[in-house]
């Protein structure tokens, strides 16, 4: 028994960096960039977030530092090309939100909302002025955008949102509030979404516009390292020149969700891989009954439960990343992988706290942070459910959102 | 201007390393990194290129998986990348020959490389070149302010910090620098891989590479450390007590 123990002891535990967890080498499908990339971001986590996210969560707070450091390694708006964006695929965007999020959800948010729904709505919708104003500097992370779409009382159904927007003179008149909005307090512009004469429009809001404040939501159990406000906006005056000419309707905030939903698919994966390894090296070490927990069937088992998980939620971001880089995507394809990969991420992320036993709860190990986390990450951007009714639309042709047929 | 910068690809400090038949085991790095002492001279060349136009050229000597540190280093801005190829061990006197003929061959004025490799540790190289190339070399510097053809370097000592002046040609060893190597930007990565990179073998340069001087006869892992033993309960104590005094020392 001894020998065994011993065994175990001298071989297997490492107490090195993060391994991340890559069972069908599904990297090797990337181009030398993307790997490139996905070095510098892994780098950088390992530097710049691991050794300060827990301190950021205790206090709440998303560090300045961050937002410069993400801005000059020019990974914001990954995939837009032109006015200063990066230009990358979309499946290194994918790599970005899985490095990033590796480290912490709250990380990846903040990069998310910034690159497709802030920074993207111009980049498609918005005037040349408009893209010349604000797309350069929001690349570098100089200006930082938030994204208004949920409203107090409208959350899986924005259609029905009640802030308005009216013709007046030489601006627009916004009333209203919006509510989760993810980097708002911190942000320089908001994209708002209000109706004007019944219908969807955008419109972009800057922070010292007349009768617009974002006080900042407190209290989450989840995300805490990321920005969460309210937007309220009372008689607040824009000018003209601030509405995103190029959309009308619902289909402005949902292809910024497409996007945003698309980089969740991939951010999940690094949540779940962070918190298998963990699980992992814990399991290894951790002696109980004079073994290893991890020589135990039923700690393999949830091990090789997590392998499995993982490598078909990278395989499913993979290939999604594909058909996004080559235009072949549907919605529904964003909505399987967002709804299964975060499902799994988060499903790990419990069981990962249950292998570490009482430790797990502490902020030494990762894993009740992601945990918390993914619980927002299932919410927003089109909770689980709301993912399985667009599937459920797309294999019967019959909608279940609503009583009304 | 023109900057050499010395660099060394190394396995990455969170590298497991395995060593068997007195050799370590490459086969089992998964990463390699450019050595850190390294990184603080690449970043102080790059500050030249930045106050007083310098071309900052990559210098790495090393198998083919050593290019990666040169597009590396042109990711966060390296003008001019130098590949001398060689495969396997070879002797420092060999290597520093080769590193400064490639110096003299880019024309640089002025040579940055860490103080010591972070895998090997012989720390001979910096001098090693100096002392080929004939040109003083200031060891220890954690920071450089350049003007044309002039340098102050800052060097810490026991004493504190000293700085030191010195013109070009000269070489420089950096220890832990005050500023550290920049994050590349993804542009910079895209840009990276299409810098042609100059090749150069060891006959090119007119280099015995079997004249090493020194060659390395084997390695081992360092002797383990016994494992910790733990005492519980206060009854202990007296027993702690007598092995710090007479196993540990210490009291
Ligand atoms: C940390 C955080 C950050 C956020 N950031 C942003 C942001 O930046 N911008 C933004 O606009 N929003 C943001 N949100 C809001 C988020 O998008 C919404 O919370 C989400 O859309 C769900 O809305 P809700 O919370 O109002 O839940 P509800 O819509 O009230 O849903 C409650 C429950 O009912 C279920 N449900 C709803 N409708 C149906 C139905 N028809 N059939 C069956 N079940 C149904 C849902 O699945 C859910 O389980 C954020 C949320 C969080 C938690």
């Amino acid at each position: 028994m001894r020998t065994l123990k011993g065994l175990y002891l001298s071989g297997c535990i490492d107490i090195m960096g993060y391994e991340a967890l890559d069972f069908y080498d599904v990297d090797s499908l990337l181009t030398d960039e993307e790997r490139m990339i996905r070095d510098v971001v892994r780098d950088w986590v390992d530097s710049s977030v691991i050794p300060k996210i827990e301190n950021a969560c205790r206090e709440g707070v998303f560090l300045d530092e961050w937002r410069q450091e993400i801005g000059s390694m020019g990974i914001l708006g990954a995939p837009l090309k032109g006015y200063g964006c990066p230009g990358l695929s979309y499946t290194a965007y994918g790599v970005i939100c899985r490095e990033l999020e590796r480290g912490d959800s709250g990380i990846r948010s903040f990069a998310s909302v910034q690159g497709s729904l802030a920074m993207y709505p111009i980049w498609d919708f918005g005037s040349e002025e408009q893209k010349e104003r604000y797309l350069p500097k929001m690349a570098t992370g100089e200006l930082i955008g938030c994204f208004g779409l949920t409203e107090p009382d409208y959350g899986s159904n924005p259609g029905d949102m009640v802030t308005k927007a009216v013709e007046d003179g030489d601006g627009f008149v916004l009333n209203g509030a919006k509510m989760w909005i993810t980097n708002g307090t911190i942000a320089d512009l908001a994209i708002v979404w209000a109706k004007l004469d019944g219908v969807i429009r955008g419109f972009i809001v800057e922070k010292d516009d007349p009768g617009f404040s974002a006080p900042e939501m407190k209290g989450k159990h989840s995300l805490k390292a990321s920005v969460t406000s309210e937007l309220v906006f009372q008689d607040c005056r824009i000018p003209k020149d601030r509405i995103l000419p190029g959309v009308k309707g619902l289909r402005g905030p949902f292809s910024c969700l497409n996007n945003a939903r698309y980089g969740i698919s991939w951010g999940a994966v690094g949540s779940a891989q962070a918190c298998y390894d963990s699980a992992r090296s814990y399991a290894m070490s951790r002696i109980q009954f004079d073994h290893p927990i991890a020589a135990y069937q039923l700690i393999q088992n949830k091990l090789a439960w997590m392998l499995r998980e993982i490598t078909k939620a990278q395989l499913l971001a993979y290939h999604l990343g594909e058909k996004k880089d080559s235009g072949t995507w549907i919605p529904e394809h964003i909505s399987l992988a967002k709804m299964n990969n975060v499902d799994i991420a988060l499903e790990i992320a419990r069981v990962s706290r249950d292998i570490h036993g009482a430790n797990g709860i502490l902020d030494e190990y990762p894993v009740m942070r992601h945990m918390a986390n993914l619980e927002s990450v299932k919410t927003y951007e089109g909770t689980h459910d709301i993912h399985n009714l667009i599937l459920g639309r797309h294999i019967t042709g019959i909608q279940a959102f609503t009583r009304e047929a | 201007m023109k900057a050499a910068v010395l660099i060394k690809q190394v396995p990455d400090t969170t590298a497991k390393i395995d060593i068997s038949g007195g050799e370590v085991d490459e086969s089992g790095i998964a990463k390699w990194s450019i050595s850190p002492y390294d990184e603080y001279a690449l970043e102080s060349a790059l500050q030249m290129q930045k106050d007083v136009g310098a071309t900052v050229v990559a210098i790495t000597l090393g198998p083919d998986r050593a290019s990666k540190s040169l597009v590396d280093a042109a990711a966060v801005g390296a003008d001019e990348l130098v590949h001398i190829s060689h495969e396997g061990a070879i002797g420092s006197f060999a290597l520093q020959t080769a590193l400064a003929e490639a110096v003299k061959r880019v024309g640089a004025d002025v040579v940055l490389a860490g103080k010591q490799a972070a895998d090997t540790n012989a720390g001979s190289t910096a001098s090693g070149v100096a002392k080929i190339l004939n040109w003083p070399c200031v060891g220890l510097v954690s920071k450089i302010d350049a003007s044309e053809g002039e340098f102050e370097a800052t060097r810490s000592t026991v004493a504190g910090l000293e700085r030191v002046s010195v013109s070009s040609p000269c070489v420089f060893a950096f220890d832990k620098g005050e500023d550290k190597l920049r994050i590349p930007n993804v542009r910079g990565i895209m840009m990276a891989k299409k810098k042609p990179v100059q090749k150069h073998t060891m006959a090119d340069l007119e280099v015995d590479a079997s004249n090493g001087g020194i060659t390395e006869s084997s390695v081992t892992y360092p002797p383990q450390k016994p494992p910790g033993q733990k005492f519980e309960g206060a009854s202990s104590a007296p027993e702690v007590v007598s092995r710090l005094r007479d196993e540990a020392n210490v009291i």
